[in-house]
């Protein structure tokens, strides 16, 4: 990629704005990238896109219609007010606010003035230019031990159609002892071919718990790329799935950093990657502090003609002593001329710690396959169920309306013959 | 409803089974005995439609129709069961959803309504009693961190709520202490009817105390050598294989 070629589609997906370059700022990633080895982001700005100025139409009907939740809609990177579900402020209790950034930074300046923009705009291209251009997205404040759990907030981000690029920025900040759980959502529309560039920053203080459920789950042919930063101080705890149901090129950077000791941080992950779709989800989990533990689970599944990259990363640095860190990472190639590109990487600068991970890449296993068989079931029957099964590892723990429509949506995408 | 005629089958280009022929009518029990090494896993794994063995010559007729013919999946719908000597652990597919799966797909492929789940409940219940598979079982992973004895006892479970024409139980009493010895026999002999027949596979003689047999069969070298009343299995656990294989040779 030419850089003239390059500064050109900048100016428009920023919408003007363009990308605060130095010499120390991220490059534009190639394959000569460790982090993009397999991963061609040439294709993305290959293509011209623009933020829009007004969101264009929202879809018809809102993901889990029957989930009881405070929800926030954001189509193209704007607030839809409309098709949101929120608390009257005065329902609230002081301090909390479910609402766009747009308008908790006006009505929480001192808070807003910490918010940064995450750890993946200092090093990461796509979320520098995330960060210059970032449109609206959720702003959860939990102020500290609040339990705000009872009532899910589902914050849905939607492309809603061709030649848009949306730049979501996210905050969650969860204080000292509070609890939340949210579900962030992303779709697009089938005729939406340009790219999600979405950011979440979370914050979970001292003994706080957030569950985090992410869903993607897009129509279109445009690109993704989701940049989640989460911070956790000492005794937090963090549950997250994240479940990349259906999304034509895709790439999930994931880092969670345990900033105090006791943390908690359990992550799941599953997708699937059909014929000319791409899913990378790279994981990445620092233990700065000791006495923290870390379980994460991925599991991928692909068919012939799709691609999938795993990179889970586990750095463990020279203070964090007795940290226990678990990772696996399962892959199925249903069809012959799938892949996945597995890699987990551990970096342990303690002594006194507990590390393991495990990573197969393989087969349905015949064995398991011929029982079913021998039970009535037919060849595709059998192997439905043994992806379901494998899907549910990975999504246990995930609210059984999660579970069940990305499992609904997955089934029937891979419908493995 | 079953007849084996001149069954001739390879591994890897050895021939395993020889020449054997066995004809069974409906609801009898019969036992397949003989040393190791005989053929008798081989039988197992063809009546089961493995793709591991190669048939050389002859034929496989169950309920006038050709066995060989018919996939695994086919043999299942037609009604035919194995309890495996080692069945598969399955993470993550729950026993009863594995069942309510199996019963509805063999209703399916027959043209018929699935079970109502009312009934489903009901059936698992009864049939759980006869073999003394705890709630606990019936709801874990299929065959996941089960032991030996429990593995066998949720054999016997599908195969009393898959209700099949001919089940072939193969090895089913090696590893089984005496009282899941007790449980596995007598869940089989509920299940005996005279449309159901049984064909046990074993080495010992000992599980047919438990499921008195119509006709033992001794497979030696490939092919039923010798065939006989429920005696004949007494006289086998005297004298032990040698004796058959002496005549053999004479």
């Amino acid at each position: 990629m030419k850089a003239e070629k390059l500064a050109e589609w900048v100016e428009h997906a920023s919408g003007g704005q363009g990308l605060a370059q130095s010499d120390q700022g991220p490059r534009f990633p190639t394959t000569r990238d460790e982090r993009w080895r397999y991963t061609r982001a040439g294709a993305i700005v290959g293509r011209p896109m623009r933020p829009v100025a007004t969101a264009g139409q929202a879809p018809d009907s809102r993901p889990l219609p029957c989930l009881d939740a405070w929800r926030l809609v954001f189509v193209d990177g704007h607030f839809d007010s409309a098709n949101s579900t929120l608390p009257d402020a005065g329902d609230l209790a002081e301090g909390v606010f479910i609402g766009p950034v747009s308008e908790g930074s006006k009505r929480f300046p001192e808070q807003a003035s910490q918010w940064g923009h995450g750890h993946f705009s200092k090093t990461e291209w796509f979320a520098a230019l995330q960060s210059s251009s970032a449109q609206d997205g959720a702003c959860i404040l939990v102020p500290a031990h609040l339990d705000l759990s009872s009532r899910p907030i589902l914050i849905e981000h939607h492309l809603s159609g061709p030649g848009i690029v949306s730049h979501p920025r996210n905050i969650l900040h969860i204080q000292q002892g509070a609890k939340a759980e949210i579900l962030l959502w992303t779709s697009s529309d089938a005729h939406a071919d340009g790219l999600v560039n979405l950011a979440l920053d979370a914050r979970v203080e001292a003994d706080a718990e957030l569950k985090l459920e992410y869903v993607q789950d897009e129509q279109g042919r445009n690109a993704h790329i989701s940049h989640l930063a989460i911070t956790q101080l000492e005794g937090s705890r963090l549950d997250m799935h994240t479940a990349t149901a259906r999304a034509h090129w895709l790439r999930n950077d994931v880092r969670i950093e345990q900033a105090g000791e006791r943390g908690v941080s359990n992550f799941n992950g599953c997708f699937a990657a059909a014929e000319d779709e791409f899913v990378d989800h790279h994981t990445h989990v620092d233990h700065a502090q000791p006495d923290g533990r870390s379980a994460e689970l991925y599991k991928g599944l692909a068919l012939a003609g799709g691609k999938a990259v795993f990179n889970g990363k586990i750095v463990v640095h020279p203070n964090a002593q007795r940290i226990e860190a678990f990772q696996k990472n399962s892959n199925i190639l249903l069809e012959r001329g799938s892949t996945v590109y597995a890699k987990p990487e551990l970096e342990i600068y303690a002594d006194d710690v507990r590390c393991s991970h495990g990573c197969t890449t393989g087969q349905f296993d015949e064995d398991a396959l011929f029982y079913l068989r021998s039970r009535g079931l037919t060849r595709p029957a059998a192997k439905r169920l043994l992806t379901q099964a494998f899907l549910s590892e990975a999504l246990n723990g995930a609210r059984a309306e999660v579970q069940a429509h990305v499992e609904a949506v997955m089934l029937t995408r891979i419908n493995p013959a | 409803m079953l007849k084996i005629k001149n069954l001739h089958a390879r591994v890897e280009g050895q021939e395993i089974l020889c020449g054997l022929s066995l004809e069974m009518g409906s609801g009898e029990v019969h036992a397949i005995m003989g040393p190791n090494g005989s053929g008798k896993s081989t039988l197992a794994s063809i009546l089961a439609g493995r793709d591991t063995y190669e048939i050389t010559e002859g034929s496989i007729e169950f309920m006038g129709v050709d066995l060989l013919a018919l996939d695994a999946t086919e043999r299942a719908v037609a009604g035919v069961f194995i309890a495996f000597q080692y069945p598969v652990e399955i993470p993550g597919v729950s026993n009863m959803n594995f069942l309510r799966t199996s019963i509805n797909s063999i209703r399916d492929q027959k043209g018929e309504e699935p079970m109502p789940a009312k009934d489903f409940l009901a059936k698992v219940k009864q049939c759980a009693k006869l073999v003394e598979l705890d709630g606990k079982l019936r709801d874990r992973s299929v065959n996941e961190g089960f032991s030996g004895g429990e593995k066998k006892r949720n054999e016997v479970f599908q195969l009393a709520m898959l209700e099949p024409l001919l089940a072939v139980l193969d090895e089913t009493d090696s590893g089984l202490d005496i009282d899941a010895l007790r449980i596995v026999s007598s869940g089989v002999n509920a299940l005996r009817s005279a449309e159901r027949s049984f064909l046990i596979i074993t080495h010992y003689q000992r599980l047919l105390d438990h499921i008195v047999p119509d006709r033992v069969h001794v497979l030696a070298g490939g092919r039923i050598v010798r065939s006989g009343d429920k005696s004949l299995a007494l006289e086998l656990e005297d004298k032990g294989y040698d004796w058959i294989n002496e005549e053999l040779a004479q």
